[in-house]
């Protein structure tokens, strides 16, 4: 199987000579398709720096970042957020939302900013809403629903253009544990039943554990990678494939 | 499809916050509506003076001066500072005036009328206008003779003078508007054919003189026809001159300067600027009725700049708040652009909203403005043409004229300024970096 996301070599430093700071260094890493992956690691360990580079956020100073055997490098900025408009949904603790527009405004950006015409957009959106259990509050204003509706109308947000991967930094975060329970339960379902890739960046071990992989971070290097052997592995049969 | 999404999404954008936006626009407004209005005002009268001038004619008439005298008339006052006496030999001929070589000189430029020339030798002191109908005696404000030319002067009623040979020995005189009631007549028509009496006092003997005259036509109301007084026929003007200038030294008359003289020209064959020329080659200058007609237009045009820059000066402050408004929204969404640009918005797009919120803002401050403008421009106009309104002797005046010419190019211009002012924020907001806006507190 080909990795969805293929990291080699990836070295991120901040700021020039005297002031310079390696955020990460020679980071090698290989997400599967399907996976559920867990990024933890102290604050400023490097993992949200990991995480948006994944993301195609942000470019790395050295190495190399394949999304579906495309290398990032050679993509340039139109086709870069094309990529990110079209492949990878987001869900971020602090929600994001524009807290003046109503539920169904909030879910349809994706899909606003790719250039969906609008029958489609409600018509997806209203799919997404069902997913989370939230299609009766399509009309709501955003800020009027609670932490745990934000977080779900955040994630309809997130898979509202079928993505491939999902990236959530401290999805819980924000959240009472029984309310925290109930979006990573969503996020799980989302990863069983639709296949979607899960990158979850966080501090809570017991979410991490949830994940079929842990890879811990620790002053910008990878310590831990519990699936090390596995991604070996593939990416050796990829190459012999090859 | 793309445009009207990022329009809507601007629109949506500007309402988020009702009352800023609403401030932003009322600033645009204020600077539309002064300017629209000025336009408006200055179109109307330009219309106006333009109707005036068309229905004076006269197009062919041009009046001669000696060099220096167009700026001597400009400005009678010592402008130029104390200039030192220096007494005139006898027989020189006065500075500003013509010589008889002079015009000799002009009867013989190709194109221009010799026979035409006319030069009536002007005179002041006091007379009155009366009549038999009454003992109310009415004050003369100011005569003129018809010049050399096709002038046709609107009349309310009767005829104009010296348009034949049979009228130019006619003792006759064309008086303005309101005469004919106030000299005892019940209309206009009813004093067309009467005759009245000029009375004058001959400034060397005191005594008083009386002329008989018979009334030709009245002047229609007019702004420009309105304001030339009552018109002598030749023969009445020459007659009452040789009256006014009894009891002088008996060659005074003949001695009197010739300042200026009126004459036709071929304008089969010349434009007026054209005619200019030939008479500034000749070394004299020349007036021509568009010149006469710019007297009244440069003065007004002077006042409209003045109020034009007025407005100018409220939509250079109101461009200002646009920047203001716009950069505050950059930070306050800051965020949201972040999020926008990690979910695969382009730049180029964050740019696009932005600046089209800045350029909706000019298109409400000016269309407002414009329909506040023309609200009131409208109003005012019916109300100075209601009976008791200042114009309302001139119903043909539109004190503002609105027209698609002289409104949507404001609109046009204040959007474009509008666009600059929002330059600068949209910049800023297309160069945000995703990361840093969506840590962004």
């Amino acid at each position: 199987m080909e990795p969805v996301i293929e990291v080699k070599k990836l070295t991120k430093v901040y700021g020039k000579r005297s002031t310079a700071f390696t955020a990460l260094k020679n980071i090698n890493l290989s997400i599967n398709p399907g996976e559920s992956v867990a990024i933890v690691g102290k604050s400023g360990s490097g993992k949200s720096t990991l995480m948006h580079l994944l993301a195609l956020l942000d470019r790395p100073t050295s190495g190399s970042i394949e999304v579906e055997g495309i290398d990032s490098a050679n993509l340039k900025n139109k086709a870069l957020n094309k990529l990110r408009n079209r492949s990878f949904g987001f869900v971020f603790q602090q929600f994001f939302m524009n807290p003046q527009d109503s539920v169904l405004e909030n879910v349809v950006l994706p899909l606003k900013i790719a250039g969906v015409r609008r029958k489609e957009r409600k018509k997806l959106a209203e799919k997404a809403l069902r997913t989370v259990g939230l299609s009766n509050r399509a009309k709501f204003k955003a800020n009027n629903l609670s932490g745990g509706q934000k977080q779900r109308v955040c994630i309809a947000r997130a898979i509202v253009g079928n993505p491939k991967i999902l990236f959530a930094d401290e999805p819980t975060g924000n959240l009472d544990s029984a309310t925290g329970d109930k979006v990573i339960k969503l996020l799980f379902d989302l990863n069983k039943k639709k296949g979607v890739t899960l990158i979850i960046v966080t501090h809570d071990d017991d979410l991490a554990m949830m994940c079929d992989r842990q890879i811990r971070i620790s002053d910008g290097k990878i310590v831990k990678n519990t699936a090390e052997k596995t991604k070996k592995t593939s990416t050796k049969l990829t190459k012999g494939e090859k | 499809m793309k445009f009207f999404e990022v329009v809507r999404t601007a629109n949506h954008n500007l309402l988020r916050n009702k009352i800023r936006t609403l401030l932003t626009v009322l600033a645009i407004f204020v600077g539309s509506f002064t300017i629209v209005l000025n336009v408006a005002i200055n179109s109307g009268v330009n219309s106006f003076i333009d109707e005036q001038t068309a229905s004076l004619g006269g197009d062919n008439f041009i009046m001669l001066m000696p060099p220096g005298s167009a700026e001597m008339a400009s400005s009678m006052t010592a402008k130029n500072g104390p200039i030192e006496f220096v007494e005139k030999k006898a027989g020189e001929v006065e500075i500003g005036a013509f010589s008889d070589d002079d015009i000799e000189k002009l009867k013989n430029i190709d194109g221009i009328d010799g026979d035409s020339f006319y030069a009536p030798r002007p005179f002041g002191g006091t007379g009155y206008f009366a009549s038999n109908k009454t003992d109310k005696k009415y004050e003369i404000q100011s005569m003129m003779i018809l010049p050399p030319g096709n002038f046709k002067i609107p009349l309310a009623a009767g005829e104009l003078v010296d348009q034949t040979d049979e009228a130019k020995k006619k003792s006759q005189i064309i008086l303005e508007p309101g005469y004919a009631k106030a000299l005892g007549y019940n209309n206009d028509e009813d004093i067309v054919g009467e005759t009245i009496t000029v009375n004058f006092k001959n400034e060397v003997t005191g005594e008083w003189f009386k002329i008989d005259v018979e009334v030709a036509g009245v002047e229609a109301s007019g702004v420009v026809s309105g304001s030339m007084g009552a018109i002598m026929s030749r023969t009445f003007y020459d007659k009452l001159s040789d009256a006014y200038y009894a009891g002088y030294p008996k060659d005074y008359k003949d001695s009197l300067p010739t300042y200026y003289i009126m004459a036709t020209y071929d304008t089969g064959r010349f434009t007026e600027d054209e005619i200019k020329q030939v008479i500034t080659d000749a070394g004299y200058e020349a007036w021509t009725m568009s010149d006469m007609m710019g007297m009244i237009r440069t003065f007004f045009d002077a006042i409209m700049v003045v109020f034009t820059i007025f407005g100018g000066i409220a939509l250079l402050a109101a461009a200002i708040g646009i920047v203001n408004t716009l950069l505050m929204s950059v930070e306050e969404r800051t965020r949201e652009i972040g999020l926008d640009k990690a979910l695969g918005m382009s730049s180029k797009r964050v740019y696009a909203e932005f600046a089209t919120e800045a350029i909706l803002l000019g298109f409400w401050g000016s269309a407002f403005g414009v329909f506040v403008a023309m609200l009131i421009g409208t109003l005012v106009n019916s109300a100075v043409h209601a009976p008791g309104g200042f114009l309302e002797e001139l119903p043909t005046f539109q004190l503002f004229e609105f027209t698609p010419w002289n409104i949507l190019p404001i609109v046009i211009i204040v959007m474009f300024i509008a666009f600059l002012a929002g330059t600068v924020p949209a910049w800023k907001a297309a160069h945000k970096n995703p990361i840093d806006a969506l840590r962004y507190e």
